[in-house]
């Protein structure tokens, strides 16, 4: 069965035609544009589920544009997954909004966008589908028009994403002039027979395209957006956008690495443990000094974006590393989510995001705080929790591809990174508030319970996803030799 | 030989407290009156099973090796992740003395701890449910996650129910034991690499390390131990925990807390690490010498009784690393009885401090007069708290320091200048006890004593100390197998 094609076109046929229901039926359509996105988004997730689950590789229909593999099933699983997340998150965040149809299909483009990126094994391919994740984003992070914040998001956002992917492209147009070719495969069979005088262009290739990927990534020194876009555009797609995207953005850098790693011109494992360290330093030590708690997530995302580089530093020599990175980039997607909806639950209650609002927060809220403080400890590495697990994977690929350092950096950035998540739960759990007791809304305190049930299951049977990513690693690794 | 129950003693021992915490929320939703019997009854269930276990232990004379051992059952099996427990002679007194101070703290907070009890009861059990995985996990990252579960509960204790500056201490003691965790754990992750199978199991792994990685992990080991232990220069988060921490919370940072960081450097420092442990002895010996010379005369100054018997704890604990190090028989059991009489000599004058403070106000020495007038019983039980603090041979904290300056004296004459430490102590405590029970009561002061229970429950503190000090086989015979095989090991790693 060809997954990604099938689950392209649900989603297509529903993105589609959602904004059209408003024309016909007018206001009342909105429900129906609701549930007809949570369906497709669940169908797409069992398929995905199913396709992940089977080890048996399957042809797909275009094989030289999405290859149909178990790598590309698991990230667009953890994509959609949070795109679901954030779907039924938003029938009570965005309730009242003008044009809501629009926003779920725009959701449902941007899914549209990670599942192709999840897939493609084509430089062109992946370019589109960079785009096609993008652009609704860009739309997405100004939804709120009347608010100066997220017009400053949607617009910073947009001028270096646009940026990025014309830097993308010229990297791409470099390799293609390079190889004589977009295809992944074709890349990395043709680039150890191109001659020595080409070494400058394939590094310059090579920089280019971790520039225009790496603002995805939000590695330093590409994440200068980051805070301000997160702050800014409504919380629900800030949780999109560091759970998932950031996570497509992922799944194609595997696929362009893998292909360029193997040509030992140069060390690019070195490169790539520098701007590691870097970015998770930076990202933890910027947290530390935040006012505001979505921009305080937003730093601990590009830190934890410097935790899943390792696997990226190590993957030539160490199974571990990509295993890790599999393996954290799912237990980040799903603590990330939760810390973030969390937030946009108490934003929509308290209409604040600082920090201070979250003062006594345990008394009047006490299921988000509860979920809120589980994401943290999890995103922290506290066991049992998953995000301890799959860390613990990553470091240990470092050790084992010789990186000693580079898991002492780790490390110690885990510790650095404690004091801002348990500041929080502090201010939830000790401190005193003035806020009278609130309601919290039964659907999206069940997504918030969902998610901590998986950060909680997966936290005390680590072995299940660990083994799927053991899976898709050596599967991954046997076809694409690093 | 070894002691294999078909029974799953030691699962029973972490899992037991740990769903019993976590159903309290769902028992005690609506009504908390009964919240504390049940409290009770779970500690004396666990108490019957550490006693049963313990005394297999105890007269088959098993304590050498690892006794009702489950496992490997693979939590993560094909990273090395197993779930191995087993109890030794080293993990045995240390698991009796979790469970005996359990029930006493429980009668403890019965008195002090007012708000938000079902949140507290359930910690206190998850707390030492996690305390068992602890001291019997063979498994070296799940021994790791146990050991981070453990400050959760903690950071709650010291954050909600403590005094005053209890958020900063919370922060900090989080903080400060984390960190030291982080290095422990990249100690065991560069063994994992460095043995032949790759292996996180004790056992397996024992006897397989490189010198050169022994090095190394020592230091990081130090590092984690040593914040845990607290030894100087990591004990800055020790004072203020203490202090800010009510009365029975302190109880379980000194008793059991502390005494992670003491098991974590025998069953590792020693017990892997051997040939490391043997050459750089002398440095730890002189950290440990440092510590307790610093803990005795840092306590001297101190005006709040709780930081007194905090710094004591610190000194106390010297004794613990100095006769780990000293790698001979006495040293290494004489450090294991000093865990276990420590956490009882300790633990019941912290809780005498709590009263303290519920029958004048205030902890202050400088402050509190007359005690001997006001409250006899307090005064009666601070004398014999005090004098269990100071190694008095009426209990059985003697034997057990006795045994480590003896085990000092062996390696090396100079070592014999620990005796003074003890002799600090004596001189701080009888000071106290002359400004605070001895002294004249000012006119006007209203009289508050212990209740029965109180007082019942407080004496149950010194029963252990009596007892090991008539018959100290009770611990030796289960420590010595242990002593003797590490003793072994380091003398093996000197030659």
């Amino acid at each position: 069965m060809d997954t990604p094609i099938i689950v392209l076109i649900i989603l297509t046929s529903v993105a589609v035609t959602s904004p059209l229901y408003g024309i016909i039926f007018g206001k009342k359509s909105i429900k129906y544009v609701q549930y007809i996105t949570t369906l497709s988004l669940l169908v797409s997730l069992v398929l995905l589920i199913s396709s992940t689950l089977s080890l048996t590789p399957q042809e797909s229909t275009v094989p030289h544009l999405l290859r149909n593999d178990t790598l590309g099933s698991f990230f667009s699983l953890m994509v959609i997954l949070v795109t679901l997340f954030v779907t039924i998150t938003s029938f009570d965040y965005m309730k009242g909004n003008s044009n809501e149809n629009i926003y779920y299909s725009l959701l449902l483009f941007t899914a549209i966008g990670m599942t192709m990126l999840s897939f493609a094994v084509d430089l062109l391919v992946i370019f589109v589908a960079w785009e096609l994740m993008s652009l609704p984003t860009f739309i997405l992070a100004g939804y709120n028009k009347q608010d100066k914040l997220s017009n400053e998001a949607a617009v910073k956002f947009f001028i270096l994403g646009a940026l990025s992917s014309g830097i993308l492209l010229y990297g791409i147009s470099l390799m293609f002039g390079i190889t004589g070719s977009t295809n992944l495969e074709i890349i990395s069979q043709s680039l150890p027979t191109v001659s020595a005088d080409m070494l400058p262009f394939i590094i310059f290739s090579t920089i280019s395209m971790l520039a225009g990927l790496g603002l995805k990534l939000s590695i330093v020194p590409f994440h200068m957006w980051i805070p301000d876009t997160y702050e800014g555009s409504p919380t629900t797609i800030s949780a999109l956008l560091s759970a998932a995207t950031k996570k497509a953005g992922f799944a194609a850098a595997i696929r362009i690495f893998a292909v360029i790693f193997p040509l030992f011109y140069f060390d690019l494992a070195l490169a790539l443990s520098i701007v590691a360290l870097v970015t998770m330093t930076l990202g933890n030590l910027a947290a530390l000094t935040q006012k505001s708690i979505t921009r305080m997530l937003a730093y601990s995302s590009i830190a934890q974006a410097g935790y899943l580089l390792i696997g990226l530093v190590v993957l030539p020599y160490s199974d571990l590393g990509l295993l890790g990175l599999l393996y954290h980039s799912f237990n980040h997607a799903i603590l990330q989510a939760s810390a973030f909806l969390a937030v946009a639950l108490v934003r929509l209650k308290t209409s604040s995001s600082s920090l201070d609002s979250y003062n006594g927060l345990s008394k009047v809220m006490p299921i988000t705080s509860f979920c809120l403080a589980l994401s943290l400890l999890g995103l922290a590495g506290i066991p049992p929790l998953n995000g301890f697990w799959s860390k613990l994977v990553l470091f240990s690929a470092a050790v084992d591809g010789g990186y000693t350092w580079l898991a002492l950096a780790g490390l110690v950035n885990s510790a650095i990174s404690v004091a801002y998540y348990l500041l929080v739960i502090k201010r939830m759990y000790m401190d005193e508030t003035s806020l009278k007791s609130i309601k919290e809304p039964f659907i999206f305190v069940s997504i918030l319970l969902f998610a901590s049930a998986i950060i909680i299951v997966t936290g005390l049977l680590p072995n299940v996803l660990y083994n799927i990513s053991e899976d898709i690693t050596l599967s991954f690794l046997s076809n694409n030799p690093v | 030989m070894m002691v294999d129950a078909s029974f799953p003693l030691i699962s029973v021992l972490i899992a037991m407290p740990i769903l019993a915490g976590l159903a309290i929320p769902l028992l005690f939703k609506n009504s908390q009156k009964y919240i504390i019997h049940y409290a009770i009854i779970v500690a004396l269930i666990e108490l019957a099973i550490t006693f049963y276990s313990y005394g297999l232990i105890l007269t088959n004379g098993s304590g050498g090796e690892y006794n009702f051992v489950e496992g490997p059952i693979s939590i993560i099996g094909n990273f090395g992740i197993d779930y191995l427990v087993g109890m030794d002679g080293l993990s045995g007194p240390l698991v009796l003395i979790t469970s005996i101070l359990t029930l006493l703290v429980l009668f403890g907070s019965r008195d002090l701890i007012e708000d938000r009890k079902v949140l507290y009861y359930s910690m206190i059990f998850i707390f030492q449910g996690s305390i068992m995985g602890v001291f019997t996990q063979l498994n070296m990252i799940l021994f790791y996650v146990f050991w981070d579960i453990v400050l959760i509960p903690m950071f709650l204790f010291i954050g909600i129910w403590g005094g005053p500056r209890k958020r900063y201490a919370a922060m900090k003691f989080f903080l400060f034991t984390f960190v030291g965790s982080i290095f422990m754990l990249l100690a065991f992750i560069l063994i994992y690499f460095n043995v032949a199978p790759h292996s996180f199991n004790i056992p397996e792994v024992a006897g397989k390390i490189p010198l050169s990685l022994q090095v190394i992990s020592s230091v990081l080991f130090f590092i984690g131990f040593g914040v845990k232990l607290p030894v100087v220069p990591f004990h800055t988060w020790l004072p203020d925990a203490h202090v800010e921490a009510p009365a029975p919370i302190s109880v379980f940072l000194a008793g059991l807390l502390l005494k992670m960081g003491g098991y974590g450097f025998l069953r590792f420092n020693i017990g892997l690490l051997p040939e490391a442990s043997a050459q750089y002895a002398w440095i730890f010996i002189l950290v440990g010498i440092i510590t307790m010379f610093y803990g005795a005369i840092v306590a001297i100054v101190q005006t709040d009784i709780k930081k007194m018997i905090a710094l004591t704890s610190v000194n106390h604990m010297g004794f613990v690393m100095v006769g780990a190090f000293t790698g001979t028989v006495f040293g290494i059991s004489g450090s294991i009885f000093q865990m276990f009489t420590h956490a009882a000599a300790v633990g019941i004058m912290f809780m005498l401090s709590g009263y303290l403070h519920e029958a004048t106000g205030t902890r202050n020495i400088t402050v509190i007069k007359g005690l001997k007038f006001s409250s006899p019983r307090l005064a009666t039980l601070l004398i014999l708290g005090s004098m269990a603090a100071m190694c008095i041979p009426i209990f059985s904290t003697f034997i057990s320091e006795y045994l480590v300056i003896l085990g000092a004296i062996q390696v090396n004459t100079i070592y014999a200048l620990i005796v003074a430490v003890p002799a600090i102590t004596v001189g701080y405590f009888l000071w106290m006890l002359r400004r605070v029970v001895m002294s004249d009561i000012k006119p006007g002061t209203k009289k508050w004593d212990l209740s029965n229970i109180s007082t019942l429950a407080l004496i149950l503190y010194l029963v252990p100390l009596v007892l090991t000090l008539i018959a100290p086989w009770l611990i030796l015979d289960v420590a010595n197998p242990i002593s003797t095989f590490y003793a072994s090991l380091v003398s093996g790693g000197a030659a």
